[in-house]
């Protein structure tokens, strides 16, 4: 049930099979259907969620009601609200299912007793957390200096599974951009 | 919380079951009922619905599936099945709150089958060593979900449990079922709270209480 998990965790820092045990005694197995949140904004977010099967989404509403969406999740990747997480202050995201989905989840005091008890976990999470600095300050400098068109570019060139199982409204969403203007530029982009 | 929590209810046919399940289907819960016999679940179901159409509420062929989904378990079947369930579950409820509502009485209601240094939901505790057992419900009868005030009171609900969140999250359900949520300490006072619904059930037949009956600690 936690082979992806344990397959990426092995990638960032190898695990004994004692380590693994005890690590497997603190995650929770969960079970999401398509539509169906994981977390909604003004809960504490009390865990990560690291996705075995399916895809998940990250987003915020803004004053009109409009979705914006921060995060795409697909097997193997991890999403939480980290602020609410590690903070304990209310989430500002939602988060829900875009199809059905098996989780892994480490709740907040899970993750506090791992810290402690494994060092590797420790290490595993300060790569882990390393990692999506560098993603986030990528995607800050895409959407600071690249043109639109590169930067659809270089999305479905880096997520290509993204663009086939997620519908082409929420990538305009996760670019900032309306619906129509993510369609002229693949037309643009298609017809070149 | 906003965010809907699941609960699998396993052995949702029964009458604490039902009960239980009735009373949750008011919350913002999302309501997953196991039973080995599936044509009752599928009755309760339609009855939930008739009083309550907004209901989140589905049947489970499979109480692993059930598990796998749900973020708190409800054992709502007898002591003597815990095991069985509790071994099959196991995997599935690694980390979640698992509800013991059992009372291990013995066949002729005057006594207890388990050790005076023991509870059910200890044993169960040891039976699921990763998961958050609370005791709770065991000191309601199944007509007090219908009739939570009697008397003019309203009985409260002793809950006992090693987790303080999970005590919290169990407190909380416990009001939605109507009750007043009274947290008696850790695991170990399932012993006392097991006991307590002895001697009700014992008064009940001696007095006629008629079920209708239940526990509540006068204080100032």
């Amino acid at each position: 049930m936690y082979e992806l998990f344990f397959r990426e965790f092995n990638k960032k820092i190898a695990l004994t099979p004692e380590e693994q045990d005890l690590i497997k005694k603190y995650l929770t197995p969960k079970k999401l259907r398509k539509k169906q949140y994981l977390l909604q904004e003004g809960d504490v977010c009390k865990f990560v969620a690291f996705v075995e099967k399916g895809a998940l989404r990250q987003y915020s509403l803004d004053e009109s009601g409009n979705e914006r969406i921060i995060q795409f999740a697909l097997e193997g990747w991890t999403i939480s609200d980290l602020y609410s997480f590690l903070t304990g202050e209310t989430a500002t995201y939602h988060i829900d299912a875009l199809e059905d989905s098996e989780l892994v989840l480490i709740s907040k005091s899970a993750h506090e007793e791992l810290l402690q008890k494994v060092a590797k976990y420790e290490t595993y999470t300060r790569l882990k957390i390393t990692g999506a600095y560098i993603a986030m300050q990528k995607r800050l400098t895409s959407i600071i200096s690249s043109s639109l068109e590169e930067r659809y570019s270089s999305f479905i060139t880096l997520y290509p599974d993204i663009v086939q199982r997620v519908p082409q409204h929420m990538i305009a969403s996760y670019m900032g951009l309306q619906p129509e203007t993510l369609s002229r530029i693949r037309r643009r982009i298609s017809s070149r | 919380m906003k965010t809907k929590q699941t609960i699998a209810v396993i052995g949702a046919a029964g009458s604490m079951g039902s009960a239980i399940s009735r009373s949750l289907s008011k919350g913002n819960y999302r309501l997953l009922l196991y039973a080995n016999q599936q044509e009752k679940t599928r009755t309760l179901i339609g009855q939930i619905k008739a009083v309550q159409p907004s209901a989140d509420v589905e049947a489970m062929d499979c109480k692993v599936q059930a598990s796998w989904e749900a973020d708190i378990i409800i054992l709502a079947v007898p002591f003597e099945a815990e095991k069985e369930v509790a071994e099959k579950i196991r995997e599935m409820a690694n980390q979640k709150i698992v509800i013991s509502i059992s009372n291990p009485l013995n066949s002729s209601y005057d006594g207890l089958v388990t050790r005076p240094d023991t509870s059910a939901a200890e044993e169960l505790q040891k039976l699921l060593p990763n998961s958050k057992v609370i005791k709770a419900f065991n000191t309601s009868f199944a007509a007090n979900f219908s009739t939570p005030v009697i008397d003019g009171k309203q009985a409260d609900a002793f809950i006992a449990g090693n987790d303080d969140e999970a005590l919290q999250t169990v407190a909380e359900l416990v009001a939605v079922a109507g009750f007043n949520p009274v947290v008696a300490g850790d695991l170990s006072a399932s012993r006392i709270l097991e006991n307590m619904q002895l001697l009700l059930i014992r008064l009940g037949m001696k007095y006629n209480y008629n079920w209708l009956a239940g526990w509540k600690i006068l204080h100032n």
